[in-house]
């Protein structure tokens, strides 16, 4: 049995470091059915199963769980959990209704899952807890409202600290403090990933391995402008959960903040030059100019620059697609126009766009307005 | 100010009114006469009368249904193979509705259709020779394939000369009441650039301020018709100052909705006009080339744009 199967906390008082979010969840089952779900959601090991699971042993209560693995679409959850939810259990006194892993609810495959889900939640006798790693995609957003919605951070390295040392005397296994605090630092708040470690760690001290967390752009974008490139530069932004092409305009955005001088223009003639790979792989999908495009993106850029960097530089959000967005709001309309204008005219669109400071000063006029058919919203434009 | 837009007012509606390309004229004009016309290619500068030959062309072969018979399409808006597949199709198929035994399409710049589409053309041209012809106009024949070429009568048309242009203005400005004088019309020459559209909408646009057009006038309106300087760019860029001189060319590019390509086209120009040494003009023209180049195999235009911007910073610092 693995050691998150043997210590999963059954009781509230096995769940360390989340006392706020556990009597927000007592409250909840208290005043059931005032709200009659719940999403619990947070990083990955935080403890929302968990959760769950203390809050059925809590109460008595049998648990019926359906999670990712299960296909969960209309008909299979209206067969499980329609069914559980209206039926009085046998042996328990109440029942709690987990679904685990709510935004793995899929689209295509889960067709129909969310909507049953909303009328579960309408007619279940039994408290419904789901759990989410990110919740906040707009396809969930009636459920949100339908919700009592409670956030779990990651927990504190302290906090695992602890749980593990508990668990290592439970094990009978003598680990160096150091050793043990490595694993919890290196978990970055995830438990199971904490316990993992823990369990393949054996007894001798060891070097355990660093964990491939999830970098944030930040991370990766400090590393590449401030240290001197080492051969991790090369993948970090494999790390980063984020395309490519994302990280591309981060960069562009982010370089002339960072570098100056001749180092500003090595690195940006290092992205133009690894945007022509980019060019050749959409063009020949000859994907091994990854490689190329990647090193000179990560390790290219790193090393335009002399020395290192250091100081605290806040890195910004790109602009220039929100930019791109903005103009063609405020450009729609003239688009508009110049499409009109175009076929009244007999020339084409594009000339009429790059003719419209004259163009707009001939057809502000009544009667033009109409023969081209302009609406009250063009005509608006045209006079402001 | 008139109520109608003068370009479409003035538009020649049949051949005597048009003025410059005698000899085309004349040649188009027999064709006419004889009631069957082949397919035909007009080639040359914007402004020159291509379209409005190709409407007194429908015009004089269809009379007042004309509508019905004609086709227009603008293959820079619609340059894709599906236009050809369908909407040309679709048009071609049918037969024509007057004694004339066809109808006309006509492909308004022609050069701007891609060269499968080009390649498509060219078979729905000989399908459908007995229900349709093609009227095509175009700024480059060189752009057109061989095949659809070999298959139209060309003619090529000149850029407006000075005589004809003033005719242009000089009978608007009498029908349209305007106060003109001669400096005037030779400031609205030179900044026609021989198309006759442009002279015809800077006329109206400065009437549209005052009945009296004066040189001053005109002036003022060609130049708050310019689109944005690309050169403010390129000063920021050489005074080494890269992020306002982005900033500022994204701005243009959005604003204007020009392309990247189009912007190299106007900064390697620009080159030209800068007070720098001859060397550093050679120099950073290459980087021009270069970008343009890489915008070619890239992806992302303004990745390249940048790039060249981070020359004429070094170019600046006499680094380049």
């Amino acid at each position: 049995m693995s050691f998150i199967e043997k210590y999963r906390a059954s009781k509230f008082s096995d769940i360390k470091g989340q006392d706020l979010v556990i009597s927000k969840i007592k409250n909840f089952f208290k005043h059931f059915p005032e709200e009659k779900a719940i999403i619990l959601h947070g990083p990955a090991g935080s403890g929302k199963t968990s959760l769950a699971y203390a809050l059925a042993h809590e109460v008595e209560g049998e648990i019926i769980e359906l999670n990712a693995s299960d296909l969960r679409n209309k008909q299979k959850l209206s067969e499980i959990v329609g069914t559980a939810s209206q039926q009085k259990s046998l042996f328990h006194k109440t029942k709690v209704i987990l679904i685990d892993e709510v935004d793995g609810i899929s689209g295509f495959y889960d067709r129909g899952g969310l909507a049953e889900l909303l009328s579960l939640i309408d007619m279940t006798c039994f408290p419904i807890i789901m759990t989410a790693n990110k919740i906040w995609d707009k396809k969930f957003s009636s459920l949100r409202n339908k919700c009592l919605m409670i956030e779990l951070k990651e927990l504190k390295y302290w906090t695992i600290l602890e749980l593990l040392k508990d668990i290592a005397k439970k094990e009978k296994k003598e680990i160096k403090e150091d050793l043990l605090k490595n694993i919890a630092i290196n978990a970055k708040g995830d438990v199971r990933a904490a316990l993992n470690d823990l369990e393949t760690s054996g007894t001798t001290v060891s070097e355990v391995n660093v964990r491939d967390k999830e970098e944030s752009i930040f991370n990766a974008l400090k590393q590449v402008f401030k240290d001197r490139p080492t051969s991790n530069t090369i993948g970090l932004y494999d790390k980063v959960a984020m395309p490519l092409d994302e990280i591309y305009l981060w960069l562009e955005e982010n370089i002339p903040n960072e570098y100056k001088d001749e180092d500003l223009i090595k690195a940006i003639d290092l992205l133009s030059k690894a945007d022509v790979f980019r060019g050749r792989i959409y063009r020949q999908q000859h994907w091994r100019f990854l490689v190329y495009q990647n090193f000179l993106l990560s390790y290219g850029i790193s090393a335009s620059k002399k020395g290192i960097k250091t100081g605290f530089t806040s890195y910004k959000r790109p602009t220039r697609i929100l930019k791109i967005w903005m103009v063609n709001q405020r450009n729609a309309i003239k688009k508009e126009i110049a499409k009109k204008l175009a076929r009244f005219c007999h020339i084409s669109y594009k000339r009429a766009m790059s003719e419209f400071n004259l163009l707009k000063v001939i057809i502000n006029d009544e009667n033009i307005h109409n023969a081209i058919g302009l609406n009250e919203k063009e005509i608006e434009f045209l006079q402001a | 100010m008139g109520s109608e837009i003068w370009t479409e007012k003035y538009r020649p509606s049949n051949f005597e009114e048009l003025v410059g390309q005698e000899e085309i004229i004349k040649r188009v004009k027999n064709l006419v006469s004889s009631l069957n016309i082949p397919h035909l290619l007009f080639a040359g500068p914007a402004g020159t009368g291509k379209s409005t030959l190709a409407l007194i062309v429908v015009k004089a072969l269809f009379g007042a249904d004309w509508k019905e018979n004609y086709l227009e399409l603008n293959a820079s808006d619609e340059r894709g193979i599906d236009v050809v597949r369908q909407k040309v199709k679709d048009f071609a198929r049918t037969k024509a509705l007057k004694n004339v035994p066809f109808k006309v399409i006509f492909l308004d710049e022609a050069d701007a259709l891609t060269k499968e589409a080009q390649q498509a053309l060219r078979r729905t041209m000989e399908n459908f020779t007995g229900t349709c012809r093609f009227v095509m106009s175009c700024n480059y024949s060189s752009k057109i394939i061989d095949p659809i070429q070999s298959r139209c009568a060309v003619f090529r048309f000149k850029l407006l000369e000075k005589k004809d242009i003033s005719k242009v203005i000089t009978r608007i400005a009498e029908s349209e009441r305007l106060d003109i004088d001669n400096k005037s019309i030779d400031v609205l020459y030179e900044a026609s650039e021989g198309d006759c559209r442009r002279v015809v909408n800077l006329l109206q646009s400065t009437s549209s301020i005052s009945a009296k057009i004066t040189p001053q006038l005109v002036e003022t309106m060609v130049s708050s018709a310019k689109p944005s300087d690309i050169k403010v760019v390129l000063d920021y860029a050489l005074a080494g100052d890269f992020v306002n001189a982005k900033e500022k060319l994204l701005d243009i590019m959005l604003k204007e909705s020009i392309s990247g390509q189009d912007v190299l086209k106007s900064v390697q120009k620009e080159v030209w006009n800068l007070g720098i040494e001859p060397e550093l003009k050679v120099r950073l023209t290459e980087k021009i080339g270069e970008v343009e180049f890489r915008m070619v195999e890239g992806s992302d235009e303004f990745v390249q744009l940048q790039a060249m911007l981070a020359s004429f910073v070094l170019a600046g610092q006499g680094k380049l």
